[in-house]
């Protein structure tokens, strides 16, 4: 059970999350100790390639990366607003000459990972590609979900957002689908595509999807900068509708409900400032699990640059 | 040549879902006798169909051979060698070169290179707007007086409707008529396939269905308020089909197209990004494809045509959003509708004669070229037997994009005569 690339959720089966699931546990166990080092990728190399900005996903790429003792380095490539398929195929070109090991790629454009994939011998982890897909990041989701509902099957998620612009919405509905948890969207109609996977429910009406009873709240971040025609009228008015508000808080902090979101968040937007403080805001928890979750995906993926060899220390059942 | 002699052929004609057999003379490029056992003496050639079709060549009204300004695609010299190999006698070229075909001098440079390149008459449409920019009227009269018949933008529509009512009530009584490529700009954001389960799948902004046929309802009530003729080319959607029912059954004077791969495929096959089946119209969906190929047989479409659009690989590679719009069409059009719907039953080669071949050259004010005495001779020879391979080696067009590449289809073009000349013989 052993894959070349993580290029998105879809293509996973089962297990595979299942495997990648519980091998980011003993990594998670590493993080309590001293020396929280394991020398897994030793002598093995990976390229972080970000075509959009990012310090989040980057850094947490590259905190799990040491932490298997891989040698990382910083492709440094343009992060203007498009970067054409010609000029990325120009630079796989170039990495695949520098023989690395992994390559951890970030686009604006929807397949650009795969299309790396198929051209080099190294691993290809999708960072997220436009509005396709962030896989390890619906892993760190999954991770965490199951810490805290260690049966997952049959609790209740609802993603609230944009998620029609949403790479994150689309691969942690799927993987959550996966695992058996059963997903629900809210949001504008104009951001809640009506043609998504037929086993997702739709809401527009914030108390319609709390009537729905979810064990976990997923909040998106809402931004209004995209395109002239607007999909909303306001931040304001978004609020109003979909947003966190201190009522509607104390309500979802009476329940229980679990709040995640995967950062950065906007305060006063999608939710108030209460929320971070909130016992049962799993934020601060995704983020750490998202290391483990990474380094459970480099050590786990096994690319083709070996000559032949095995990967020595790279046993994967 | 001084003749041909075709035994055992089977004749296709738009008529009849009938092939009759007989025996087929060629002298000096028309044929002259259609009967049994005929025998021309010794002097000319003699070719046993044995039971194959012998099918009127077809025409396509709606190709891209990018010459001049993109040889790297396509030249009108390969593009006619391609439409050649496909069984295709006649094309229309479509003005989106660059510079585009939008002056009388231009059409001359493309007639010229014609005469020296190509075995075939290719015919040339012409823009409406200057430089396709939808801005102001190209040399209207200028086209026309050099031979254009079709004006359209293709590749765009014309944004503004105020000028496109002018471009219509201005050239409306000429000799000529409008095509039109159905899109509004506003809601196809980056134009790279439908809005549906697959866009959304695949995390790119998808063109709706209704940005096609909203330009279409507004092109088509255009023209009937000013009296222009107009076609409507590649429809790609349920709805836009009955549209153009509709508007027919109104009295509007239309004419419609749809391409092979708008029939064939569907947002499905794009399967993860293949570039080869990214065209605008984008491929819709299944129950499109069934409702396309009922609007075929019912006549809502008057006519099919390929929208030939060579791109080079390296563009093609590109990421789905930045790689061109377009497929080839011209070499597996006949060879694919033989393949998935002649040979099923799901129509006759009377539709495809009357549908590829004579209402085309109808359209463009040409005479049908039926197999028929007294009729200049302009058919290809096809074996239901036979097996195509779309292999590199096979294609003459400069270009491979198309979703056949390395497929095996039933049926082969084995003869294409035009005149005095075998264009092809394999």
């Amino acid at each position: 059970m052993t894959r070349k690339d993580l290029l998105d959720i879809e293509s996973l089966r089962q297990e595979e999350i299942e495997h990648l699931l519980d091998q980011a546990a003993p990594f998670k166990e590493l993080f309590t100790r001293s020396v929280k080092k394991v020398p897994a990728l030793k002598g093995k190399s990976v390229l972080t390639l970000f075509y959009e900005p990012s310090t989040r996903t980057l850094s947490s790429f590259e905190v799990a990366a040491k932490r298997l003792s891989a040698d990382v380095t910083t492709f440094d490539v343009p992060h203007s607003s498009v970067v054409k398929g010609e000029s990325v195929r120009d630079t796989i070109a170039t990495l695949q000459a520098m023989r690395t090991d992994y390559i951890i790629v970030r686009n604006q454009m929807a397949g650009i990972p795969l299309a790396i994939a198929r051209e080099t011998r190294a691993s290809v982890i999708n960072a997220g590609d436009g509005a396709h897909a962030h896989p390890t990041q619906a892993l760190l989701d999954g991770f965490t979900f199951r810490e805290v509902f260690p049966d997952s099957a049959g609790k209740k998620l609802l993603i609230v957002g944009d998620i029609l612009h949403s790479r994150v919405a689309r691969s942690t509905s799927i993987l959550m689908r996966k695992l058996g948890v059963e997903v629900a969207w809210l949001g504008p109609g104009s951001l809640v595509p009506k043609f998504g996977p037929s086993d997702i429910k739709r809401f527009t009406n914030y108390d319609e999807a709390m009537r729905w009873s979810p064990d976990a709240i997923y909040l998106l971040r809402i931004q209004m900068e995209r395109q002239s025609a607007p999909f909303f009228p306001s931040l304001r008015e978004y609020t109003k509708l979909y947003g966190l508000t201190q009522d509607r808080f104390k309500r979802i902090a009476d329940e229980g409900t679990y709040i995640m979101h995967p950062g950065p968040v906007n305060r006063g937007v999608e939710l108030c400032d209460e929320v971070m403080d909130y016992e049962r805001c799993l934020i601060d928890q995704q983020v750490e699990n998202g290391i483990a979750a990474r380094m459970a995906v480099l050590y786990w993926l096994k690319p083709n640059t070996g000559e032949g060899e095995a990967a020595g220390d790279k046993d994967t059942n | 040549m001084a003749s041909l002699l075709i035994k055992n052929a089977r004749i296709a004609s738009e008529d009849t879902e009938e092939l009759a057999s007989a025996d087929v003379l060629v002298e000096k490029g028309v044929i002259t006798r259609i009967g049994k056992d005929i025998d021309s003496g010794s002097s000319g050639d003699v070719v046993d169909a044995a039971d194959k079709i012998l099918s009127p060549a077809m025409f396509d009204t709606h190709v891209h051979m990018r010459e001049p300004g993109q040889e790297a695609k396509e030249t009108i010299k390969t593009g006619t060698e391609a439409a050649i190999n496909g069984g295709v006698t006649g094309v229309v070229l479509m003005p989106n070169t660059s510079p585009a075909i939008d002056s009388a001098a231009m059409v001359r440079t493309i007639q010229d290179i014609a005469q020296k390149d190509a075995r075939i008459p290719v015919y040339t449409s012409g823009c409406i707007t200057k430089g396709r920019e939808g801005k102001e009227l190209a040399g209207i009269e200028g086209m026309l007086d050099a031979g254009v018949k079709m004006l359209t933008d293709d590749g765009d529509a014309v944004p503004d409707m105020l000028l496109l009512k002018r471009a219509m009530e201005y050239a409306g009584e000429f000799d000529c008529f409008f095509a039109s490529h159905c899109e509004i700009l506003e809601l196809s954001g980056p134009r790279a396939l439908n809005e549906g389960r697959v866009s959304y799948r695949l995390g790119i902004q998808g063109t709706p269905a209704c940005s096609e046929e909203i330009c279409m309802d507004r092109d088509i009530r255009l023209a009937h308020a000013t009296g222009a003729r107009l076609h409507i080319q590649h429809v790609s959607s349920k709805m836009g089909m009955e549209t153009i029912r509709w508007w027919k059954e109104m009295g509007a004077k239309l004419t419609a197209e749809v391409s092979p791969h708008h029939l064939l495929f569907n947002e499905e096959d794009i399967g993860n990004y293949d570039t080869n089946y990214k065209m605008n119209p984008p491929l819709r969906t299944a129950e499109d494809n069934a409702a396309l190929l009922q609007g075929l047989k019912d006549g809502v479409f008057d006519i099919i045509a390929t929208d030939h659009a060579p791109h080079t690989p390296f563009e093609k590679a590109q990421d789905f959003v930045n790689a061109p719009n377009g497929i080839t069409g011209l070499e597996t059009a006949v060879v694919s509708l033989y393949h998935h719907f002649i040979s099923k039953g799901e129509f006759d080669w009377n539709l495809l004669v009357k549908r590829y071949s004579a209402e085309p050259r109808r359209m463009m004010g040409l005479d049908p070229v039926p197999v028929a005495e007294g009729c200049r001779a302009e058919f290809f020879l096809f074996d239901p037997n036979g097996e195509t391979a779309f292999t590199t080696d096979f294609m003459r067009s400069k270009s491979r994009n198309t979703p056949f590449l390395n497929q095996t289809l039933n049926g082969s073009i084995d003869l294409v005569v035009r005149g005095d000349d075998i264009l092809l013989q394999r």
